[in-house]
């Protein structure tokens, strides 16, 4: 069974992506339009740059190859929530190609493109005769994201979907306003022809329209028929899709560029771009890359996202094996470390060394130890911070402290618990009471 | 000039889709514009019935522009159907007849506004290029016509045919007055990202002072505008610029791309008119969607809309795009690279305007649709390539005037300008008899 998906996706932009009018849940329908999102002749879009930056982060995101040139396309087809009769759209160079995004277990779901678009509007039926158009939705931008058929069944589809929101959701900041707002069309073949089934809301229905397509086409295969390529619908009430128009009945679109926006450079932008990769993301990766359990990779990185980002700099410098048998060792200290601002680098080369046989494992585990917590007691002076600089630096910036203690000696306090954490624990207390001391002292004359 | 003293002339000529109910008196200057211009609360049809009773909410950037500057809006000019024609013959709303003789056209598709030129005493009116719709009805009525580069002037407010070829231009019997509007409407303006590449426009009075004079643009021109073309080449050396024939063998693939880019886009760009939202909208509601936006389509687009839409949604199927659009956008850079060599060495490239004299209606309705393209074949090219073009009156055959077209580098109309200026100087253009 082969099932691909095309996933809509709701950028977080403040306005549309053609026009100034808000994307905010409007009060009435039809209240936030304009000339450009109602399509009237003279008026003509302008790109809201917001929604190519999300492009570009979600492109990121799914390691797509981000285009360096991006365009977007017309997409012609007549229908009454499509005020222009063309939704702009992407087809010759959308803002990324050829990704990929991890399963549970490493299986890759490869992304074929992420391509920008203007969402139509809204229609909504009153009785059998008549409808009514809202445009409030007409012009909100979406990002639509492509994968190929690498899905093998109905529970995987919902599973992939559900780990790919959540790390969008993330990724984004998109707040979670529930599975309703997921859109996809699914791609469906369990012999060789497959099945569209068009526009499904939410995870659970994108499992219930699969499963029940998947019944279908093996019955009509199993009694001798033929799938035939078509489009199809989901009914939510009945559970059940229902054929929509045939292959032969599909719109041809007839794409062309959209003159009106030119063409992006988006080298630059890309550059400037950045997501951090999702816990999930990289938990599965770490997994993968390094073949260490999944259960672990999990937990390394919900431990710290820093400290999965040291165990693969150990890998690359000491080999995955090294970095798999120290990363327990170097976790026990790495909270210390953290606080302390340890450098990382030093944790690097004594592993390596470790590794390549430089020292022994209880040398190695006491360099880390001593360089990590600082308790050591051989550390070095001169990689201890300077203590009366500290001192001095904190009088400079609070002078009326000397009067506090003139006035009631314990005030040295602040300046000895400021010291305290300033210094990280390179110091004994004794030696940063005594220190203060000398140094209130003297200032006091 | 009263709105009944314009409804007078009106009524002679059916140069206005749309008169303005009241105009001024103390206007700075009165101009007209081209009716697939946006007109706040004034009817806009682009001569289509699809869209008659649209009052749009905003004015066209030209026209805001034209009104910050002081002009007073006194109508909308008639022409073909959304721009397709070339002799304002494909309008719903009644035919411009030229004022040099009305059993002639007065070209297209601006049409309207060149009849207004003509005959309006030092009247301006904006109309709109997509493949030599200012030249042409400028050449036919004896008026100037200037086309700036593409992107010059804001296109907000411009109800589209080909998006990527269409310009606000400037017509008027005045020449001094195109390059001072010219300035007035041009600039950036957010509201249309293509306008915002542009340099600054600078008047400064520079002068063309090389010309050349391509050899494939006398090929198929009638005896009368040949020779007149050759006597303004003549009065250009004169003038003591350089000019020298050269080659442009590009130029004839021009019109085959033209055809395909600009019926293409339009073709997308008048899938929007299905009698919902604005325009008519009185159709049956028993029918489905689908139905209904035929009927209308079928009811209120004229013939060549309909003939257009047909060859741009062909031009576009998959399966031909490529064979098609595609290789018109090579053939469009293949041209512009042809220019871009000519201007390496000339300051600007002269050809005719039209190949022949405003036809007469009886001589229109014998054409094939094809010959009437073909007639474009020297407007094309420019357009095509998006280079400012000027066409200017010079010289005169059965009584009915001949148009020079003079084309310069991108952003340099400031040549443009100049130019006009001097060749009205010189070259001393006759009024239309008619209508004063």
């Amino acid at each position: 069974m082969k099932i691909g998906l095309e996933i809509h996706v709701q950028l977080p932009t403040r306005s549309k992506m053609f026009c100034a009018c808000p994307t905010e849940e409007a009060e009435a329908p039809n209240a936030h339009v304009c000339p450009v999102c109602l399509g009237m002749p003279g008026s003509r879009p302008v790109l809201n740059m917001r929604a190519l930056e999300c492009g570009i982060a979600l492109a990121k995101l799914l390691g797509c190859e981000v285009a360096e040139t991006t365009w977007f396309s017309r997409k012609t087809y007549f229908y009454p929530d499509m005020c222009k009769s063309v939704q702009i759209t992407q087809y010759d160079h959308p803002v990324g190609t050829n990704g990929s995004y991890a399963l549970d277990g490493g299986k890759r779901v490869r992304i074929a493109r992420i391509q920008l678009e203007e969402d139509p509007g809204k229609t909504k039926r009153v009785g059998d005769q008549s409808s009514l158009i809202d445009y409030n939705r007409s012009g909100i931008p979406l990002a639509e994201i492509v994968t190929e058929p690498d899905l093998s069944s109905p529970a995987e589809a919902r599973e992939f979907l559900k780990r790919l929101i959540g790390d969008i959701r993330h990724a984004l900041g998109l707040r979670d306003d529930g599975e309703r707002s997921i859109r996809c069309d699914c791609n469906i073949s369990v012999g060789s022809e497959r099945c569209e089934v068009k526009n499904v809301t939410g995870l659970r229905n994108v499992e219930r329209a699969l499963a029940f397509e998947a019944v279908r086409q093996t019955k009509v295969l199993r009694s001798g028929g033929k799938v035939v390529r078509e489009t199809r619908r989901f009914d939510e009430e009945r559970g059940v899709t229902i054929s929509v128009r045939k292959k032969e009945m599909e719109a041809d679109y007839g794409y062309i560029d959209e003159p009106d926006l030119g063409i992006f450079h988006i080298k630059e932008m890309a550059g400037r771009v950045s997501v951090g990769e999702s816990p999930q993301a990289m938990a599965a990766r770490l997994s993968a890359e390094y073949g260490m359990g999944e259960k672990a990779a999990r937990q390394l990185v919900s431990s710290s996202v820093g400290l999965a980002a040291l165990f693969e700099e150990l890998a690359e410098a000491a080999g995955a094996e090294a970095a798999k048998s120290w990363i327990g060792e170097i976790g026990s200290h790495w909270k210390r470390a953290e606080e302390r601002g340890a450098d990382r680098a030093e944790i690097v080369r004594i592993v390596s060394e470790a590794a390549a046989g430089g020292m022994n494992d209880v040398e190695a585990r006491m360099a880390l130890r001593a360089h990590m917590t600082g308790e050591e007691p051989q550390c070095a002076e001169g990689a201890r911070p300077d203590l009366d600089a500290v001192i001095l630096g904190y009088i400079d910036s609070d002078p009326g402290i000397l009067d506090e203690i003139r006035k009631n000696g314990r005030a040295s306090n602040r300046i000895i618990g400021h010291a305290v954490k300033a210094t990280g624990g390179a110091f004994s207390s004794s030696e940063i009471v005594s220190a203060v001391g000398r140094i209130v002292a003297e200032r006091l004359g | 000039m009263s709105p009944d003293r314009l409804a007078e002339i009106n009524a002679r000529y059916h140069m206005f889709s749309a008169i303005s109910p009241e105009i001024p008196e103390d206007a700075g200057f009165l101009f007209s514009a081209k009716d697939n211009l946006t007109s706040a609360g004034m009817e806009t049809k682009c001569g289509s019935r699809i869209l008659e009773g649209y009052v749009p909410v905003f004015d066209a950037a030209a026209i805001e522009r034209m009104k910050a500057a002081g002009g007073a809006l006194v109508g909308k000019t008639n022409m073909d159907e959304f721009g397709f024609g070339t002799f304002s013959v494909n309008s719903a709303f009644g035919v411009p007849l030229n004022p040099f003789d009305p059993e002639r056209s007065c070209g297209g598709s601006s049409g309207g506004s060149a009849c207004a030129a003509a005959v309006l005493e030092g009247h301006v009116s904006l109309g709109v290029s997509t493949g030599g719709s200012v030249s042409c009805p400028a050449s036919f009525c004896g008026v100037y016509g200037l086309t700036p580069t593409y992107g010059r002037v804001s296109r907000h407010g411009l109800i589209d045919y080909g998006n990527s070829l269409d310009k606000v231009g400037l017509l008027s019997a005045d020449a001094p007055v195109l390059g001072r509007r010219l300035a007035e409407i041009s600039g950036r303006d957010p509201r249309d990202p293509t306008s915002c590449a542009q340099p600054e426009l600078s008047l400064s009075g520079k002068r063309i002072s090389s010309v050349a004079a391509p050899e494939e643009a006398l090929r198929g021109v009638s005896g009368a505008v040949g020779e007149a073309f050759k006597a303004s080449l003549d009065r250009i050396r004169e003038s003591g610029a350089d000019v020298e024939t050269i080659s442009m063998p590009s130029l004839r693939y021009a019109i085959p791309a033209y055809y395909v880019i600009a019926t293409c886009e339009a073709s997308t760009n008048l899938a929007r008119y299905v009698g919902m939202r604005y325009g008519r909208q009185d159709g049956d509601l028993s029918l489905g969607f689908d139905d209904y936006f035929a009927s209308f389509r079928t009811e209120y687009f004229g013939d060549e809309a309909k003939r257009r839409i047909l060859l741009g949604t062909y031009a576009r199927m998959a399966g031909f795009r490529d064979r098609y659009y595609a290789k018109a956008l090579r053939v469009r850079a293949h041209i512009i690279e042809s220019y871009k060599e000519a201007f390496g060495r000339f300051d600007a490239v002269a050809t005719p305007t039209m190949p022949f004299i405003a036809p007469r209606f009886s001589e229109i309705s014998a054409m094939s649709p094809v010959d009437s393209f073909a007639a474009d074949f020297l407007t094309v090219p420019p357009n095509l390539a998006g280079i400012p073009h000027l066409s200017v009156p010079c010289g005169y055959s059965e009584g009915m005037p001949i148009g020079l077209h003079v084309s310069t580098d991108h952003w340099r109309e400031d040549l443009l300008a100049s130019f006009a200026e001097d060749w009205s100087e010189s070259f001393k253009a006759e009024r239309a008899g008619v209508g004063q």
